[in-house]
C-alpha cells in the first residue's frame, strides 16, 4: 500500500496519542488506586431489601474515621435524606434501588453512580472539609424524576453524632397518677458519648447526664406527678443534643375506656406503614422498651 | 473585497465559538468576562474583520497577494 | 442535457426521495420538540406539565436519533450503491418493501409515544434508551423491531446489487462508495443483534405479560451493545459524504482511496466491542470489562483521526486546484459560498470539537464527573446533532436537485442555514457542556432543586440557560430555513441545467489498496471474534449474577391488562393506515 509520508507521520502521531491516553487513564485509575463502581457487591432482591443494610437505610460507623452509608433510591426520593457524615472521614456508600434505574450523584463531584435494581453500587469517598452537597438522580426514572433530590451534609467533627432518640409516654393519665416519660437513646458511634437528656413538660424542665458506650442504648425514665400539671393537655419534649421527640399527654379526672384511646390524632412514626404503634421494632432498635404503659402508646418516634 | 462574501460570512460566524470559548478558557485562569463585555468584544472583532475585508484595495493589490503567499 | 441521478435511475430516485422526505418529516417534528425542551428546561416557557416533558423527550430522541438519521442514510446508501456500481437495484419492489416496512415500524413506534400526550392508557415515555423496568406499550417495541428489520432488508438490497455486479465484473475492486455501504451494513447487522435480543427475548414478551420480569442490567447492556455502534451507523454515512463528496465540491480529489477503506474496516471491527463505555458507572459489571471497553474505544479514535487528515488534505488539494496558494492561504480559495461545502466543512470542524469532549467521556475515571450530566447532551449535539445532522442537511442541497430534477430553491438561504446551525450549536452546546460540569443533570424537566443550587464558576446558571435558549432559537430558525428550501425546491419546476451525478475521484486509487481490504468475510469474522471477546464474559457474568429474567420487580402501573388481542387489533388497524400512507406517499412522489 502506498502511504504518503505525511499520512504516515499522522498515523504514528495518532497511535502515540491513543496509547498515551490509555496509559494516563490506566495510571489514573490503577496507579492512584481509585476504584470504580464494579461488581464487588452481591445482588439483592429489589422488592424486599430485607438485609441488614437496606432494611434500615442509614449511616453506620465501622472504624475510627470510617463510615458506611446504606442508601436506597426509589421513585422519587433517596433514603436516608439528608445523609450526615463527619469531616475527615472515609465513607463507603452502598446504593441500591427499590424500583427502576436511578442514579445517586453528588452535584459537581465525581461521586456518581447508576443505581440499578438488583445491584448494589459501592463507592468510597473521602470527605475532608465540612461542606454540603446536593444529590440528584440523573437518570430518568418516571414522571417526577426532576423532583428526586437529596442532601449530603459533611459536618464538623464535634457536631456529628449517630444518636437515635425515641421517647415514649402514656397519652392519657388520671389526675394523681405518675407520668413516666422514657427516653431511649442509642449511641451508634463506636466511641462513648457524654450527653444530657432533657425533658420539658408544662413549665418544668428536668435533665439527666448520661454516658453511653459505643453501640449501646440507654434508657432514662423521668417521672412526673400529673397532679402538679393539672387537668388538660400538656406538651412534652425530650431533647438530646439536637434531637428532639415530643408529644402530648392528657391529664383527666376520669379515664375513658381503655381500648378507645388509641387516639386518631396521634403522630405516626416515619418508618412505619402509617401505624402509630412503634412497638414492633421495625427499625432495628435492638432494645425494645416494653414498659408498662401498654394502654396508650403515644410515642412519637422521630428521633431526628 | 479581500475575500469572497461567502468566506466573509464564515469568518464572521467563527467569532461565535471564538468568543464563547475564549470566555470559557479565560475563566480557568480567573479572568471573568461578563456577557456584555463578551458581546462588545465580539461586535468589535466583527467590525475589525469587516473593515479588513471591505477596505478598498486601490493600491494594495501588491500587499494582498503578498499576504496570501 | 444533464446527467442527474433522476435521469439515470428514475425509479431509484423516487425511493431515495421518499426516504429523504420521511427523514425530513422526522427532523421537523423532532426539531420542534427540541426547542420545546430547551424552553421548558431553562424555564423560559413552560406550557405543558413537566411529566409530559419526558414524552416530548422520548419523541425527540427517537425521531431524531433513529428516524431522521436512518431514513436519510438509507437514501444515501441506495444512491451510493446504484451510482458507484452504475446499475439499478435488482428489484425495485423489494426496495419499496423495505422502505415501507421502515415507515410502518416508525408509525407503530410513534403511536404509543404520542399517545402519551393523551389520556389514553397507552404510552411509551421511556426515552429512546427504554431502560427496563420502565415499560412502554408493546407497540413501541414492536414498531422498533419492524423498523430495524426494514433496515436489514435494505442491507440485503445493497448486497444483492453488489453480488450481481460482481458476477459481471469479477476482477474489479469494489467501488469505494459501495465498499463503505457494505462495511457499514455489516457493522449494523452485528450491532443490531443486541437490541434485537433485548426486545425480542425480553422486553416485548415482558410488556405483553408473557414473562414476569427482566434483568434490568442485562437489557441495558444489550441496549448499549447496539447503542454505541448506532452512533457509527449515523456517522459513517457522514464520513462517506466527507470522503466522496467534499473533495469533489472543493474542486479536487480524494487524497487516498486505500486509507478510506482502512478507516471503514476499522469501524467495522471496532464499533461494537466498545458499548460498555456507556456503563462505566453501572454496578454489576466488573472493572476489568469496563477497562477493555475503554481500550477499544480509544483505538476507535484512530479511524476518526485518519479521517480528519484525509478530509483536510483533500480539501487542500481541491483549493490548490482552484488556484489557492500559501501556507494557510489556500483556505480562501475554498468554495465557501457553496452551502454544500460550507455546511460539511463546518460540520467537520464541530466534530473535531466533539472529539475533545468525547475523549473526556471515554476516560473511565473522568467519566464519573460528567456521566449523565448536561455535558453529555452538549457532546452528542456536536456529534449526531451537528457532524451528522449538518452534513446531512448540507448534502441535501446537492441531493435534492439530483433526486427531484429541480434546481435548489435558494442557495443563499441554504448558506445562511448552515451557518446559523453552526452558530446556534456553538451557543447551545458550549453552555450544555459547562452546565454539565456544574452537575446539572440531563433528561430532567426542571433542573432546579429545592435543597441546593448549582454553583457556576463563571457567570451564573441563569446565564447558561440564556445561552442555551439563544442557541436553541437559532437552531430552530435554521431548521425553518432548511424546510423552506426543501419545500421551495419541491415546488420548483424541472430544470435542465443541473450538475451531473458524480462523486470524487481519488489521487491514490483502489489499485494501491491491498486486495485483502476488500475481503469482507475476513473483516466480519474478526469483528465477530472481537465482539465475542468483549461481550461474552460480561454477559455471562450479568446473567449469572442477576438471572436471565432478573429479580422480581415492582409492578409499574403502565397500561396493565393489555393483552395480545389488543396488540393485534391495533397492529391491524395501524398497518392498514400506514400502508395507505405509504401508497399515498408513493403516489405523491410520482408527480
Ligand atoms: C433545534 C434543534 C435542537 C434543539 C433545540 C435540541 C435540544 C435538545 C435538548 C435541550 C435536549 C436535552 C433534554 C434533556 O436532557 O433534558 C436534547 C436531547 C437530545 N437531542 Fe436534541 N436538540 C436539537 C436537535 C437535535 C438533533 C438534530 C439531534 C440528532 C440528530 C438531536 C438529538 C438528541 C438526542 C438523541 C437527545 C437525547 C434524548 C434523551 O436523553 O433521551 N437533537 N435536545
Ligand atoms: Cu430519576
Ligand atoms: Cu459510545
Amino acid at each position: 500500500m502506498n502511504i504518503h509520508t505525511y499520512e504516515k507521520l499522522w498515523l504514528v502521531a495518532a497511535m502515540v496519542l491513543i496509547v498515551g491516553f490509555i496509559a494516563t487513564i490506566t495510571y489514573g485509575s490503577v496507579g492512584l488506586g481509585i476504584t470504580m463502581v464494579g461488581d464487588q457487591q452481591d445482588t439483592v432482591e429489589p422488592t424486599e431489601l430485607d438485609d441488614e443494610r437496606f432494611s434500615d437505610p442509614r449511616v453506620a460507623q465501622v472504624g475510627e474515621n470510617e463510615y458506611e452509608a446504606y442508601v436506597t433510591a426509589q421513585m422519587f426520593s433517596f433514603q436516608p435524606d439528608p445523609i450526615e457524615v463527619p469531616e475527615d472521614s472515609e465513607v463507603t456508600f452502598y446504593v441500591t434501588s427499590r424500583d427502576v434505574i436511578h442514579s445517586f450523584s453528588l452535584v459537581g463531584t465525581n461521586v456518581n453512580t447508576m443505581v440499578i435494581p438488583g445491584e448494589v453500587a459501592e463507592m468510597t469517598v473521602e470527605f475532608d472539609e465540612p461542606d454540603e452537597y446536593g444529590v440528584v438522580c440523573n437518570e430518568y426514572c418516571g414522571p417526577n424524576h426532576h423532583n428526586m433530590e437529596g442532601m449530603v451534609y459533611v459536618v464538623p467533627e464535634d457536631e456529628f453524632d449517630l444518636t437515635e432518640l425515641d421517647a415514649e409516654a402514656p397519652g392519657e393519665v388520671e389526675t394523681g397518677d405518675d407520668i413516666d416519660v422514657t427516653a431511649t437513646v442509642e449511641n451508634r458511634l463506636l466511641d462513648p458519648i457524654e450527653t444530657t437528656v432533657t425533658l420539658e413538660i408544662g413549665n418544668e424542665t428536668v435533665s439527666e447526664d448520661v454516658t453511653i458506650d459505643g453501640g449501646e442504648t440507654d434508657e432514662t425514665t423521668f417521672t412526673v406527678d400529673s397532679a402538679q400539671l393539672g387537668e388538660g393537655d400538656h406538651e412534652w419534649t425530650v431533647t438530646v443534643d439536637d434531637h428532639t421527640d415530643s408529644w402530648t399527654v392528657t391529664v383527666a379526672d376520669e379515664l375513658e375506656d381503655d381500648d378507645a384511646d388509641d387516639d386518631a390524632d396521634e403522630e405516626s412514626n416515619e418508618n412505619t406503614d402509617a401505624g402509630d404503634d412503634a412497638d414492633d421494632g421495625e427499625n432495628g432498635t435492638e432494645d425494645e422498651t416494653d414498659t408498662d404503659e401498654t394502654e396508650s402508646d403515644a410515642s412519637g418516634g422521630d428521633g431526628e | 473585497m479581500r475575500i469572497s462574501k461567502g468566506a466573509l460570512l464564515i469568518v464572521i460566524a467563527f467569532i461565535a465559538p471564538l468568543i464563547v470559548e475564549l470566555r470559557t478558557v479565560l475563566a480557568w485562569v480567573n479572568v471573568e468576562l461578563t456577557v456584555l463585555e463578551s458581546v462588545v468584544l465580539g461586535i468589535g472583532l466583527i467590525g475589525v474583520i469587516l473593515v479588513w475585508a471591505l477596505w478598498p484595495q486601490s493600491q494594495s493589490n501588491g500587499t494582498e497577494s503578498a499576504e496570501t503567499k | 442535457m444533464t446527467n442527474t441521478y433522476i435521469e439515470s435511475f428514475p425509479a431509484e430516485a423516487k425511493v431515495v426521495r421518499a426516504a429523504f422526505y420521511s427523514s425530513f418529516l422526522a427532523l421537523a417534528i423532532g426539531g420542534l420538540f427540541g426547542i420545546i425542551q430547551t424552553l421548558h428546561r431553562t424555564g423560559y416557557y413552560r406550557f405543558m406539565d413537566s411529566a409530559d416533558y419526558y414524552t416530548v423527550l422520548t419523541a425527540h430522541g427517537v425521531l431524531l436519533a433513529i428516524t431522521f438519521t436512518i431514513f436519510f442514510l438509507v437514501g444515501v446508501f441506495t444512491w451510493a450503491t446504484t451510482t458507484s456500481l452504475d446499475r439499478p437495484v435488482e428489484d425495485i419492489r423489494f426496495t419499496w418493501a423495505w422502505y415501507g416496512l421502515m415507515v410502518v415500524g416508525t408509525v407503530l413506534t410513534a403511536i404509543p409515544i404520542f399517545a402519551g400526550f393523551t389520556d389514553s392508557e397507552m404510552s411509551a415515555s421511556v426515552l429512546f434508551t427504554f431502560y427496563a423496568p420502565l415499560q412502554g406499550h408493546p407497540l413501541f417495541y414492536f414498531g422498533l423491531v419492524l423498523f430495524v428489520v426494514g433496515t436489514w432488508l435494505a442491507g440485503v438490497d445493497w448486497f444483492r446489487s453488489w453480488w450481481a455486479w460482481k458476477q459481471e465484473h469479477p476482477d474489479k475492486r469494489i467501488p469505494l462508495p459501495t465498499f463503505m455501504v457494505l462495511t457499514t451494513t455489516l457493522m449494523w447487522y452485528i450491532a443490531t443483534l443486541g437490541v434485537a435480543a433485548a426486545i425480542l427475548l425480553f422486553l416485548l414478551p415482558w410488556s405483553l405479560g408473557l414473562v414476569e420480569s427482566v434483568n434490568p442490567l442485562l437489557t441495558r447492556t444489550l441496549f448499549w451493545f447496539f447503542g454505541h455502534p448506532v452512533v457509527y451507523f449515523w456517522l459513517m454515512p457522514a464520513y462517506m459524504m466527507w470522503y466522496v463528496m467534499l473533495p469533489k465540491i472543493s474542486g479536487g480529489k480524494l487524497f487516498s482511496d486505500p486509507l478510506a477503506r482502512v478507516v471503514f474496516v476499522l469501524f467495522l471491527i471496532l464499533s461494537v466491542p466498545t458499548g460498555i463505555h456507556h456503563q462505566y458507572l453501572d454496578p454489576g459489571i466488573a472493572e476489568g470489562f469496563k477497562f477493555i471497553a475503554m481500550t477499544n474505544t480509544m483505538f476507535l479514535l484512530l479511524p476518526s483521526l485518519l479521517t480528519a487528515f484525509t478530509v483536510v488534505a483533500s480539501m487542500e488539494h481541491g483549493a490548490r486546484q482552484r488556484g489557492g496558494t500559501g501556507y494557510l492561504g489556500w483556505l480562501k480559495a475554498l468554495p465557501w459560498r457553496d452551502p454544500v461545502f460550507a455546511g460539511m466543512a463546518l460540520a467537520g470542524l464541530m466534530f473535531a470539537a466533539a472529539g475533545f469532549s468525547g475523549m473526556i467521556n471515554a476516560g473511565m475515571n473522568i467519566n464519573y464527573l460528567v456521566h449523565n450530566t448536561f455535558w453529555v447532551v452538549g457532546h452528542f449535539h456536536l456529534t449526531v446533532g451537528t457532524a451528522v445532522a449538518l452534513t446531512f442537511m448540507a448534502v441535501t442541497y446537492w441531493f435534492l436537485p439530483q433526486v427531484t430534477g429541480k434546481a435548489l430553491w435558494n442557495r443563499s438561504v441554504a448558506l445562511g442555514q448552515v451557518v446559523l446551525w453552526f452558530v446556534g450549536m456553538t451557543f447551545m452546546s458550549n453552555a450544555m457542556h459547562r452546565g454539565g460540569l456544574l452537575g446539572i443533570p440531563r433528561r430532567t424537566a426542571e433542573p432546579q432543586y429545592d435543597g441546593f443550587e448549582f454553583e457556576a464558576a463563571v457567570g451564573s446558571v441563569g446565564e447558561l440557560d440564556a445561552q442555551i435558549a439563544l442557541g436553541g432559537a437559532l437552531l430552530t430558525l435554521s431548521l425553518v430555513l432548511f424546510f423552506a428550501n426543501v419545500v421551495g425546491t419541491a415546488l420548483n419546476s424541472r430544470s435542465d441545467d443541473l450538475p451531473a451525478n458524480e462523486y470524487a475521484d481519488t489521487l491514490s486509487g483502489p489499485s494501491d489498496a491491498p486486495l485483502v481490504l476488500d475481503n469482507l468475510k475476513l473483516w466480519t469474522a474478526i469483528a465477530i471474534v472481537l465482539v465475542i471477546f468483549a461481550y461474552s464474559f460480561p454477559l455471562l457474568s450479568i446473567i449469572e449474577r442477576g438471572g436471565l429474567f432478573g429479580p422480581e420487580l415492582t409492578e409499574l402501573p403502565v397500561h396493565i391488562g393489555l393483552g395480545l388481542e389488543y396488540l393485534w387489533a391495533t397492529t391491524i388497524s395501524t398497518v392498514t393506515t400506514a400502508s395507505e400512507t405509504v401508497v399515498a406517499l408513493g403516489a405523491e412522489v410520482n408527480w
